[in-house]
C-alpha cells in the first residue's frame, strides 16, 4: 500500500494514472458503521455518540443529531438555546479552520513541515494560531463543555447554561483576540494559490434549503429542501473507497467554506476568490474564521442583552418520530436522520457527512489539475495533488463513519 | 543526549484524543522539546521508520492493515501506549459485535461491498499495551503526566480512585443518589468527572478501575433502571473488555 497522505484527517492516498489523467483517491479508513451502531440506542445517547464520528468537528455532529431528535420529537427549543447552540458552531468553525489552516494547510504554502515551524518562520502568526486555537476551544468549553465531544447539550436545551459573568469574560477575550483573526486572514490572503479551474456544483444550507451555484455562475442558485437531501445529494459505493462518494444531482460538487461563501456572498469583496479554483477553500476559511470570531461577538451581546432562558423544551404529544438535522459544520452540510420507536429507541438512522460531497470533486480536480499543469515534473505534480486535497481539508474521518 | 524517539500513530477513529494534544499548545511545544517526534502522519511529512523508543497509538485496528501494522510497532517499539478509550477498550466502535458487522455492511454499503473491517477491538487484543491513556476524549494532562514519568525513567501509575472522588471535589451531586444511572463508582478517574459536572451521565470511558465492584453497582442500578438500559451503559464503551 502506498502511504497514506499525511497531515489531513483520516487514512486515503491517491492512485495517478498518467496516461488517462486520471486520479483516484483510494480511502482505506476501517468502517465504524455508526449507522448500524445507533440502532437499538435511545434518542438522548445519539447526541452523545454521532460526536465521536469526528474529533475535529463534534460539535457539529453533536448539533445535527440534536435537531434530527427534536424534529422526530416535535420539539421547537427556545432562542436562548439557538443561540448558544449558534455560538457553538461559531467555536467549531474557528476551531477546525484554524488547525486546519495552521497545522495542516498552511506548511504547503510556507514551506515548512509541520505547523509547529511556525513558531520560528513567523513568531507572530503562530501566536495567533495558538490564540484562535485557544479561543475557540474555550467558546467549546463553556458553552458545550468541553473542546472536544460535547457534554452540556440535550434535546431540547442544554443542561447546564453558563453564567452570565462568564460570558462577559469570554466576551472580552473575543474582543482581544479579534486581531489575531484579522492576522490569520492577512496572512493567508498573501498566499499565491496554485492555479486551477473546475466546473463543479457550490453547495450550502441556508434556512431549511440546499442551494447549490456553479462555479461558473455564482449568480444562478438551484434550491432544494433539505427534506429531500437524500435525492439531491447521491452517494455511490466505489471499489476502492469505505467511503461512499456524493454528488448534487449527478454533478460533481464542493462544500465547506468556499461554496458558503460562493452561496450567501457575505465577505469583503476586496479579496478576490475564484470559485473555479478549489485552492481558494483556504482563502475561504480564513475568511470565516474572522466572520465567525465576530458573528460570535455578536451573539454574547446578544445573550447578555436579552438575557437568557435555561428551560428545556420536553417532547410533543404530536411527534412524528421520524426526524431530520442538518448544520453546515466547518468542511460543509451535514445531514442526519433519524427514525424513533414509541420508547425513543433508534430504529433507523441515516448519516451523510460533508467529506462524502467532496469526495468526487476532488477526483474531477485532481484530474483538471493534471490536465492542466504543463512542464513540471511528475514528483512536483504529486505534490501539488496532495497539496489539492489538503486545501479541500478532508475528513476521512468523517467519510466513513 | 539523543532525544528519545516517539511516533504517533492513529488506527481507526475520530482522532479527537491528537486534537487535544494540539489543544495543550504551548505545553505540548515544551514537550516537543525534550523529545523528537519522529513520526506523526496528522502533524508533519517528513516521517522516519521505527525503531521507536514510545510509540503512542490512538484508534482502534479495525482492518487487517492496521491489525498488522500495530503488530510491527510492537516490534519496533520500547514502550508501546494506548491514547484514547478505541485503543485502550475499543470505544465506541466497539459498540458493534463482530457478528452483527456483516448485516450492516450489507445495509449499509449493499451487495456487492468488500469490507475492510474485522473487528473493532482494543490494542490489547492483538499485543502487548504499557500503558493506558483512557478517555474519549483523553483528558491531555494525563499524556503530559505519562510521558513526564517515562522520560524520568519510571513507569507511568494509573489514577487509584474512581470518577466518584474527582466527582464529589466538583461538587456534583451524586447522580445515584438521585436515582439516574451512573458508571462512576467503578471507572478509574483521571476525567475531572467532566461529564457529569457537565450533566451527563458517566458511561465510562476511562475503563473499569482495579477491584471493581461491578456487582454491587449492578445491584444499585437495578433499583434505579431496567436491565436493557444497564445493558446499554455497559456497551457504551465497555463492550469489548466487559465480557
Amino acid at each position: 500500500m502506498n502511504e497514506f497522505i499525511a497531515k489531513i484527517e483520516g487514512h486515503g492516498n491517491l492512485t495517478i494514472d498518467w496516461e488517462k489523467n486520471q486520479v483516484k483517491l483510494n480511502i482505506h479508513e476501517g468502517e465504524r458503521l455508526f449507522e448500524g451502531l445507533l440502532v437499538g440506542r435511545t434518542a438522548e445517547e445519539m447526541y452523545w455518540i454521532t460526536p465521536r464520528i469526528c474529533g475535529i468537528c463534534p460539535i457539529a455532529h453533536n448539533l445535527a443529531s440534536l435537531a434530527a431528535v427534536e424534529d422526530a420529537l416535535g420539539i421547537k427549543v427556545n432562542s436562548t438555546t439557538i443561540l448558544l447552540r449558534d455560538l457553538m458552531q461559531c467555536g467549531q468553525m474557528i476551531q477546525s479552520h484554524a488547525l486546519h489552516l495552521f497545522f495542516l494547510s498552511l506548511p504547503d504554502y510556507l514551506g515548512i513541515d509541520r505547523g509547529t515551524e511556525l513558531a520560528q518562520k513567523n513568531p507572530e502568526a503562530f501566536k495567533s494560531a495558538l490564540a484562535l486555537k485557544g479561543i475557540s476551544d474555550e467558546i467549546a468549553e463553556i458553552i458545550a463543555g468541553r473542546s472536544v465531544h460535547p457534554t452540556r447539550t440535550t434535546i431540547g436545551g442544554f443542561h447546564k447554561i453558563p453564567f452570565k459573568s462568564v460570558l462577559e469574560k469570554l466576551l472580552n477575550k473575543l474582543k482581544k483576540t479579534e486581531k489575531d483573526a484579522k492576522n490569520a486572514l492577512e496572512l493567508v490572503s498573501k498566499i499565491d494559490f496554485p492555479e486551477l479551474k473546475v466546473e463543479l456544483q457550490l453547495a450550502a444550507q441556508d434556512n431549511g434549503l440546499i442551494i447549490a451555484v456553479s462555479s461558473n455562475n455564482i449568480k444562478g442558485r438551484k434550491e432544494s429542501s433539505i427534506r429531500n437531501y437524500k435525492e439531491v445529494i447521491e452517494e455511490e459505493v466505489r471499489d476502492y473507497s469505505t467511503a461512499k462518494f456524493g454528488k448534487y444531482r449527478g454533478e460533481e460538487m464542493l462544500v465547506g467554506s468556499l461554496a458558503r461563501l460562493a452561496v450567501y456572498g457575505d465577505y469583503d469583496k476586496k479579496y478576490e476568490i475564484d470559485f473555479g479554483n478549489p485552492f481558494h477553500n483556504n482563502l475561504a476559511q480564513a475568511i470565516e474564521i474572522l466572520t465567525y470570531h465576530q458573528k460570535a461577538q455578536k451573539i454574547i451581546e446578544q445573550l447578555l442583552d436579552t438575557g437568557m432562558d435555561k428551560k428545556v423544551i420536553k417532547s410533543s404529544k404530536n411527534s412524528s418520530f421520524k426526524g431530520i438535522g442538518a448544520t453546515e459544520a466547518p468542511r460543509g452540510g451535514l445531514y442526519h436522520e433519524v427514525h424513533l420507536d414509541k420508547d425513543n429507541i433508534i430504529t433507523h438512522a441515516n448519516i451523510i457527512t460533508p467529506t462524502v460531497q467532496n469526495l468526487t470533486s476532488i477526483e474531477k480536480s485532481a484530474n483538471a489539475l493534471l490536465k492542466q499543469t504543463k512542464n513540471r515534473s511528475k514528483k512536483e505534480i504529486e505534490r501539488l495533488l496532495v497539496m489539492l486535497v489538503r486545501a479541500y481539508d478532508p475528513c476521512i474521518t468523517c467519510s466513513v463513519h | 543526549m539523543q532525544k528519545p524517539k516517539i511516533s504517533i500513530y492513529d488506527f481507526t477513529d475520530c482522532e479527537g484524543c491528537q486534537i487535544k494534544l494540539i489543544a495543550l499548545k504551548e505545553k505540548f511545544l515544551i514537550l516537543g522539546k525534550r523529545v523528537d517526534i519522529v513520526n506523526w502522519r496528522l502533524g508533519q511529512e517528513n516521517n522516519e521508520s521505527g525503531p521507536f523508543d514510545i510509540s503512542i497509538i490512538e484508534g482502534a485496528p479495525i482492518t487487517q492493515y492496521e491489525i498488522d501494522l500495530l503488530k510491527k510497532l510492537r516490534k519496533e517499539s520500547k514502550v508501546l501506549i494506548g491514547l484514547g478509550s478505541c485503543a485502550t477498550l475499543g470505544g465506541i466502535p466497539g459498540i458493534i459485535d463482530k457478528a452483527q458487522r456483516k448485516k450492516w455492511y450489507k445495509k449499509i454499503y449493499g451487495d456487492n461491498y468488500r469490507p475492510r473491517g474485522v473487528d473493532a477491538l482494543p490494542l490489547s487484543a492483538y499485543v502487548k499495551v504499557d500503558f493506558l491513556i483512557h478517555g474519549c476524549p483523553i483528558n491531555e494532562n494525563e499524556v503530559i503526566q505519562a510521558m513526564e514519568d517515562l522520560l524520568a525513567g519510571k513507569e507511568p501509575k494509573y489514577c487509584d480512585y474512581s470518577v466518584c472522588f474527582e466527582c464529589k471535589q466538583a461538587n456534583n451531586p451524586c447522580r445515584l443518589l438521585d436515582n439516574f444511572p451512573c458508571l462512576g463508582p467503578i471507572i478509574q478517574g483521571g476525567c475531572n468527572a467532566i461529564c457529569i459536572s457537565g450533566g451527563s451521565p458517566c458511561y465510562g470511558c476511562f475503563g473499569l478501575r482495579e477491584d471493581a465492584e461491578k456487582k454491587n453497582l449492578i445491584k444499585i442500578l437495578e433499583k434505579i433502571t431496567d436491565q436493557k438500559e444497564i445493558d446499554r451503559y455497559f456497551s457504551m464503551f465497555l463492550n469489548k473488555v466487559n465480557k
